[in-house]
């Protein structure tokens, strides 16, 4: 029955109405949480706060089993789901980009929306530095664009690399998550930061 | 045991239970059988042996001849430009590319009718397009493009048009005496449509 977008049983109008409404509802849930503070995403460079990570793996796990299970029950058809493609090389430099960019401004472009929202001036400027990055990326793609493109690997899945069932991934990302999270609060502990 | 913990272990409890289950490799039917029976009786798959020589005359470029039999049979004879997928293969992955897509026309041909129609039976049950089956196969081609008979004096027209047409293809296909080589008039028929498959993509997202 699934994925319903692709499928057309939800039309292309619909789509961007449900997009904003979870948009709206993610907004929302992202500033409760508290990651309209820029030292939440910094905490999860220095160590005091990793709840950036818990949630974003929870978020992973729990889509993650949600569509494994759903493909068990025939519910949908995950040869539709559109997958990424990967660029090796410029996707290990934007990740490294867009990694410092997260500890130097403290917000994703996501937060930063968040907070800009809630009238914090920094997120604004944050979003200012978004766009004015998209601007010079955009004029100066020709000249990037033999690395951006190179180390093109297709739309590819972990588990098809190393040859495991999709489940059986799952079931380590669930473990890794599950340490990871341990690890955390570990760091919490090792240092941690009364006022942020 | 706190919340949490109990979060945890159904998680993983989750995990191992998705590790354990074979994956769903069920594709699910895109054609009831009653849709099937509606196709396969409005016969909208098959083509002609006339059709094919003329898109092979033509060196029409969206024609894709499939040959369904096994690679000895290919090797003695084949159509011109025809690949060999047998049947026994033809849910092999090396070959998806070319059952389905919506480019090309696919024309399974194999003897007869009966095993190319079996191949198409299977494709269309996966729910791909542009595969077609050549009537009759290459038995009846032998029979009507490369031996054609003169048909009776008391035959209509479009008998005889049809008889030029299959003795001039003939000659192209390197059979029977040459004739110069005249446009089939009743023979032609219009191309089955070809669709482009959409492009099933979705927004990438972020965070």
């Amino acid at each position: 029955m699934g994925p319903l977008v692709p499928q057309e049983i939800i039309g292309a109008d619909w789509n961007l109405l449900i997009a904003f409404v979870i948009g709206i509802g993610f907004g929302f849930v992202l500033e409760q949480a508290g990651f309209s503070s820029s030292r939440k995403l910094a905490g999860m460079f220095y160590g005091y706060d990793t709840v950036v990570l818990k949630v974003f793996f929870t978020g992973a796990i729990t889509a993650m089993l949600g569509l494994l299970f759903f493909s068990l029950f025939g519910w949908i058809d995950l040869n539709l789901i559109y997958v990424n493609p990967t660029f090796m090389g410029s996707a290990i430099v934007g990740g490294v980009i867009m990694g410092a960019g997260f500890i130097i401004g403290g917000f994703c472009p996501g937060t930063s929306v968040c907070a800009a929202a809630i009238g914090k001036i920094d997120a604004m400027v944050f979003i200012g530095g978004i766009f004015l990055g998209i601007f010079f990326f955009a004029e100066g793609f020709p000249l990037l664009k033999d690395f951006y493109m190179s180390g093109s690997m297709g739309p590819l899945k972990v588990s098809d690399v190393l040859g495991i069932s999709g489940g059986v991934m799952a079931l380590l990302v669930i473990i890794a998550a599950l340490i990871m999270f341990k690890l955390g609060e570990l760091a919490e502990k090792r240092w941690p930061r009364e006022e942020y | 045991m706190s919340t949490r913990n109990i979060i945890f272990i159904g998680l993983l409890l989750l995990g191992v239970v998705i590790a354990m289950v074979p994956e769903n490799t069920t594709k699910p039917y895109k054609l009831t059988a009653e849709d099937m029976l509606v196709e396969v009786q409005g016969a909208a798959e098959m083509v002609t042996a006339d059709e094919v020589a003329h898109w092979l005359v033509s060196k029409d470029p969206s024609l894709q001849l499939i040959d369904v039999r096994t690679p000895d049979e290919f090797q003695k004879y084949h159509l011109e430009g025809a690949i060999n997928i047998p049947i026994s293969a033809i849910l092999k992955d090396e070959y998806l590319d070319y059952v389905d897509q919506g480019i090309m026309m696919n024309v399974l041909y194999s003897n007869g009718t009966i095993g190319s129609h079996q191949a198409w039976m299977i494709l269309r049950q996966l729910g791909f397009e542009n595969n077609y089956v050549m009537q009759g196969g290459l038995n009846y081609w032998f029979d009507t493009i490369m031996n054609p008979q003169k048909p009776a004096l008391t035959s209509p027209d479009e008998e005889f048009a049809k008889y030029d047409f299959r003795k001039a293809a003939s000659a192209v296909f390197g059979g029977g005496s040459g004739v110069a080589l005249t446009a089939p008039t009743q023979t032609k028929a219009d191309k089955p449509k070809v669709k482009r498959k959409k492009k099933k993509k979705a927004p990438a997202g972020g965070c």
